[in-house]
């Protein structure tokens, strides 16, 4: 401490709730003060003055601070003597382990929708969670109306409807419902959609226009709505009922609405693993596929406006507020991919970290520069799109980014991470301001982790 | 010649006296027999007398010789007055008698003259030869009987009991004579008491004498002023007082001539031209530079501490790493002489020459660049890495695994006589259970999209299953296709009558039961061995089965739709290891031990045999471009041909320790892969370019290891993934993996 000579630093910050007054932003801090340090003098009375303490992150030339401001600027080659540009930004904090929710197969899917989780199961169920980690509600079985294989995406359209779908080539609508006290709940099939050959890999709700999107594995993706009135009615050959086998009578022994799409989407050659809503245009999905390709597809005509190419098959895909979309490869890598026409590249960012296909991608429920991916390394990764370096000629080049923080499964914890992310498998994740981080996985569980507003001490 | 008879004639006796020594022999007597012994004994004595009358002899022969020279004794009238032819008188001077004592001892005795004859010759003669002057020498007399006997009775001194040959007289030796002559028979030095190794009197020593060799005094010059040099002074004089010679110059001119004499300087360079630098020419290696330890005031860290200083000076002044020691001085002017300065230079001039400055011819060749030039694996990507996947559940080994056509699915088979189907995430989705104890040998998809059926073979069974993951339309269709034998056998069987069921048909096509058919195990059939391979035909008609040990039948096509199974070869020549068939022509391979056949199944006839060398083929497998194979051997071998270049493999690797269990091609990627009981995978790029002059590219890229292994076995089979970089292992060790 009293060999340090301090160092002139400017905070400056993008968020107004917390911009400092012209005066305060210049400061001397010692140089080997850490993030922690720099956020506690923020912090303080005399500069911010919060309620409560924010924790804070300090962004140096793009990168977080992770180091003291010394060895900081010994690694980046400056001098002591150099006013050092800090821009300070709400810390992501670390995601802390909350509850495992046990399952009796691999959990295909999770989503979470106000306070209530809803898991999709290989055992062809669908449940619905409260946070103390109770099933309220589980679906009914093939026989009743529900899924007879492994289920592969659930998403709530409502808090009163769920949508799930899977290796049995249809969507099934669910009708939710609760007691007053919130500790039982059935779940009803209301509506089957028939209109895919293959195994629906993933489902995308749109809750205002009802509107879901389906990415099967017969390349086509399926623009369907939730309304069982306007639904149109099913084609008759994609009815298992077209086929008089035994298995296909007992499926029909249900009395099912059974509907059709809006309209099927021609888009991929080979499976497609995840379709997405445009986050604020629900005319606009995206669409991608182990084809290497991420294609813009209006919904409204239904055609291809775009493709972007990789180079790589994308195993999954989310779309960014800020008009990116973010698609996890099986190069255990996630690139964030530019589909707007005005873009000059294709490729905005390469996150690396992963060392297993990347199987999902949630984006941050409240910023739009942070997100989190689940892949088959048995890891969930957060990464902050803000944190950036230049990628080395050996990486391709481009804007590289690490992994802020990694979730491992909780049972694994202190443990190498399994080869092959044998038997912990992340199949899915999702991110929600009041759940956290939920993801489900190989493992048969359901695991939380909260990240934002848990730790204020 | 007068000294040169007597050595002969005392050559004579001594070599009787030498024959003496050893026995008497014949021709001692011979010569012996010249001399009478009874004479010879009287002729010493005779010759003893002699002597002296010899002396007389010749004094009175000399008076006989010349009558008249008896008055040239006279010294007073030596000279005879007589008158000449012309009357004048004339003085004729006797002869003159030289008298003086002769000290010339072979002068002595007349010697005889007769030469080298015997003396026997001259023994009816009185006179025994001549002399130097003609005159008869006389025999000696020889007395009587009496006389001799006497003179043995009293040995003279000398006597030696021979006879002169030269003189008829006894011959007598002295003792010193007889001593003479034992020494030149000895090869000694005749002179007696010759030391022939004295002393050596060192005269000419450094040791001053006591007394000088000469004794003469010195002589007067050396006290009297040379007259020479007198004369060469006065000269000199004389000149300078001549004003030839200036005894000294005036002091300007000295000072300018000094001037001069210090200004010329001669370049001996000047007019050197530049040379080639000669090749041979080495230039003298520099000295390093000083550096700052060297300098007068050396930066403080250069400067030993007391540690350091103590350690240099503890060491031995040939072990020390520096030959100094820094130190620090104020001032230049402070800074004492270098003691070693001279040493130094010395120790220097030694380096320069003597230590030889070789130009080494050394051959600069970077071992790299004779390596084939090959593009690195980062440029050749995709290709698999790492495992992406590890499927468990299988029971012991896993013998074999597949890809279904869409890429979706995998399917395998292992010892506990299961078929499984996953999902590519590692999600076992069906499994059937085809043989209680016979493990499922091979699994292979059939080919089309339109259906979707798997084969697989346990034992002797093969069986065709239409897993229900596909949608109910694909499911159906599949059905169908498998179903659509019955009828057809059904019919054949109805017009062909019984000849059919009686002749002895390769393979019997059946239902397998209840059981499995609620799976979704539709057909079986059952040929007359164990099934090792199977093999699809592009269209998804036509299977073929290879039972290595089924010796006639090892090899069977069978027609699905027909319900017909086929035996194309009568006899094959070695056990069959694989078969496939051509990815777009009419064609068919086998695979036997050793040679890889192609056969056109049109005009039914052999069209190639390649014999790609190894000793035990594993596997092979087709280029889906249909004109390259690669080949797996189980000496560990895998080798790739081209088969419109040569029946013989374009390249042969070696790469594996332990044996090659299956080789795979990628169906639309440049990639090929083969799997080993060293628990290992590689995977090769194999580019094949349409230009015929130009040749495959074979890169190996990656080696993947990850399956343990197992009794000797590791790595059972390989696939690939239809279209994407993945690959697909089936191990010993009851695991499949996938590598992405």
């Amino acid at each position: 401490m009293l060999t340090a000579l301090p160092v002139k630093v400017i905070f400056t910050t993008d968020e107004p709730d917390l911009a400092l007054p012209e005066t305060k932003q210049q400061l001397l801090v010692p140089a080997d003060i850490k993030r922690y340090g720099l956020s506690r003098i923020l912090n303080s009375s005399s500069m911010l003055d919060t309620s409560s303490p924010v924790p804070l992150d300090f962004l140096a030339n793009g990168t977080f601070l992770r180091t003291t401001i010394e060895e900081h600027l010994a690694s980046e080659g400056l001098s002591a003597e150099t006013t050092l540009t800090l821009k300070y930004v709400r810390s992501l904090i670390p995601p802390v382990y909350e509850a495992s929710f046990e399952h009796d197969d691999w959990v295909g899917d999770v989503d979470v929708f106000g306070n209530r989780a809803a898991s999709a199961s290989y055992d062809g169920l669908v449940r619905v969670w409260n946070p103390s980690g109770t099933a309220i509600a589980v679906s009914s079985s093939g026989r009743n109306g529900g899924h007879s294989a492994r289920l592969d995406a659930v998403k709530w359209l409502s808090g009163k409807q769920l949508v799930s779908g899977g290796l049995d080539r249809k969507l099934v609508v669910w009708d939710y419902s609760e007691a007053d006290d919130g500790f039982s709940g059935s779940l009803k099939p209301s509506m089957e959609l028939w209109g895919h050959e293959k195994a629906i890999n993933n489902i995308a709700v749109n809750g205002a226009t009802g509107r879901i999107l389906s990415a099967s594995s017969d390349g086509r993706v399926g623009l369907w709505t939730s309304s069982k009135r306007t639904a149109p009615q099913a084609d008759p050959e994609s009815l298992p009922a077209a086929h008089s086998n035994k298995k296909a009578k007992l499926a029909a022994s249900a009395t099912t609405a059974q509907r059709g799409p809006l309209a099927m989407i021609s888009a991929h050659d080979e499976p497609v693993t995840a379709a997405v809503f445009h986050p604020h245009d629900s005319t606009v999905a995206y669409t991608a596929s182990k084809d290497h390709t991420v294609k813009t597809i209006d919904l409204t005509t239904q055609r291809e406006v775009s493709r972007l190419t990789t180079m790589h098959p994308i195993m999954s895909a989310a779309a960014l507020p800020n008009s990116l979309v973010a698609a996890g490869s099986s190069a255990r890598h996630i690139t964030l991919l530019d589909p707007r026409e005005s873009a000059t590249t294709t490729s905005a960012m390469t996150l690396r970290g992963h060392v297993n296909m990347v199987t999902s991608i949630a984006a941050s429920p409240d910023n739009e520069y942070s997100l989190v991916s689940g892949s088959h390394d048995s890891t969930c990764r957060v990464w902050d799109l803000r944190s950036a370096r230049t990628g080395s000629a050996d990486e391709g080049g481009g804007r590289v980014s690490e992994p802020v923080y990694t979730i491992g499964r909780e049972w694994l914890k202190n443990k190498k991470l399994p080869t092959a992310g044998e038997g912990a498998k992340v199949l899915s994740v999702a991110w929600d301001s009041t759940w956290g981080i939920v993801s489900g996985g190989e493992d048969k569980r359901v695991q939380v982790n909260r990240g934002r507003d848990i730790l204020n001490s | 010649m007068i000294s040169k008879t007597p050595g002969k004639k005392r050559k004579e006796p001594v070599e009787s006296v030498e024959s003496d020594d050893e026995l008497a022999g014949a021709p001692l007597d011979g010569v012996l027999s010249d001399a009478d012994d009874g004479s010879s004994l009287a002729a010493e004595d005779v010759s003893e007398g002699f002597d002296s009358e010899e002396i007389d002899n010749d004094e009175h022969s000399s008076d006989a010789e010349s009558v008249s020279s008896i008055s040239s004794f006279q010294r007073h009238a030596d000279y005879k007055v007589t008158t000449d032819a012309n009357g004048n008188e004339r003085y004729e001077y006797a002869d003159v008698n030289p008298v003086y004592d002769s000290d010339d001892s072979d002068a002595q005795e007349q010697p005889n003259t007769i030469g080298d004859i015997p003396l026997s010759f001259y023994d009816s003669y009185p006179h025994i030869g001549y002399d130097i002057n003609g005159k008869k020498i006389m025999r000696p007399a020889t007395g009587d009987a009496l006389d001799a006997l006497l003179d043995t009775i009293e040995i003279p001194k000398g006597w030696t009991g021979l006879t002169d040959p030269q003189t008829g007289k006894p011959l007598n030796l002295s003792q010193s004579e007889l001593e003479l002559l034992r020494r030149l028979q000895m090869a000694e030095v005749p002179e007696e008491g010759f030391d022939p190794y004295p002393d050596m009197v060192p005269y000419f020593t450094g040791v001053e004498e006591k007394m000088p060799l000469s004794s003469a005094p010195e002589p007067k010059r050396r006290f009297l002023p040379s007259k020479h040099e007198a004369k060469r002074i006065a000269k000199l004089v004389r000149a300078i007082k001549d004003g030839k010679i200036l005894p000294y110059k005036p002091p300007e001119e000295r000072d300018r001539e000094q001037n001069q004499e210090e200004e010329t300087h001669y370049d001996i360079w000047a007019n050197e031209e530049a040379q080639e630098p000669h090749v041979m020419h080495i230039a003298a290696p520099k000295l390093a530079p000083p550096g700052y330890d060297l300098s007068y005031n050396p930066p403080p860290e250069y400067l030993p501490t007391g540690d350091e200083k103590k350690a240099w000076q503890q060491t031995d002044p040939e072990e020390r790493e520096k030959e100094y020691l820094p130190a620090q001085y104020d001032a230049l002017r402070k800074v004492p002489g270098y003691g070693e300065f001279v040493k130094e230079r010395f120790e220097r001039c030694l380096d320069l020459y003597l230590a030889p400055r070789i130009r080494k011819n050394r051959l600069n060749i970077d071992p790299n660049s004779l390596l084939p030039k090959l593009p690195r694996p980062e440029e050749l990507k995709p290709f698999p890495t790492l495992c992406q996947t590890i499927f468990k559940g299988h029971e012991g080994r896993v013998r074999t695994a597949a890809f279904s056509p869409d890429g979706e699915w995998i399917a395998s088979g292992g010892d506990d006589g299961t078929v499984r189907v996953w999902s590519l995430n590692g999600h076992q989705e069906w499994s059937a259970r085809l043989s209680p104890d016979e493990s499922v040998n091979i699994v292979r998809w059939r080919p089309n999209k339109d259906a979707f059926i798997l084969a697989a073979a346990a034992g002797e069974d093969l069986f065709l299953a239409v897993p229900p993951l596909v949608n109910d339309a694909t499911e159906k269709a599949s059905r169908d296709v498998l179903d659509a034998g019955f009828g057809h056998a059904a019919h054949n069987a109805t017009t062909d009558g019984n000849n059919v069921i009686k002749k002895d048909t390769p393979a019997k096509w059946s239902r397998p039961g209840t059981k499995l058919e609620e799976k979704g195990v539709l057909l079986k059939l059952t040929v007359r061995s164990a099934i090792k391979m199977l093999s699809w035909h592009r269209r998804g008609d036509f299977i073929c089965s290879v039972s290595p040990r089924g010796q006639r039948s090892s090899v069977a096509i069978h027609t699905v739709s027909k319900h017909l199974s086929q035996i194309p070869f009568r006899r094959l020549p070695g056990l069959a290891q694989a078969a496939h068939f051509h990815p777009s022509r009419p064609y068919f391979f086998v695979a036997t031990q050793r040679v890889i056949r192609c056969y056109d199944l049109q005009r039914q006839e052999l069209v190639k045999a390649i014999q790609p060398g190894a000793r035990w083929i594993s596997g092979f497998d087709v280029h889906p471009g249909g004109d390259n194979l690669i080949v797996g051997s189980y000496d560990r071998r895998l080798l790739w041909h081209d088969l419109d270049l040569s029946s013989r493999p374009f390249k042969t690797m070696r790469f594996h320790s332990q044996a090659i269990r299956a080789v795979k091609y990628h169906k639309s990627l440049p990639l090929f892969a083969d799997a080993s009981d060293d628990g290992s995978l590689q995977i090769f790029h194999g580019r094949i370019v349409s230009d015929l002059m130009e040749s495959a590219t074979i890169v190996p890229v990656k080696m993947l290891k990850g399956h343990k292994v197992t009794s000797n076995l590791g790595v059972m089979d390989v696939d690939w993934h239809p279209r994407h970089p993945w690959c697909l292992s089936a191990g010993a060790d009851g695991t499949l993996r996938l590598w992405a």
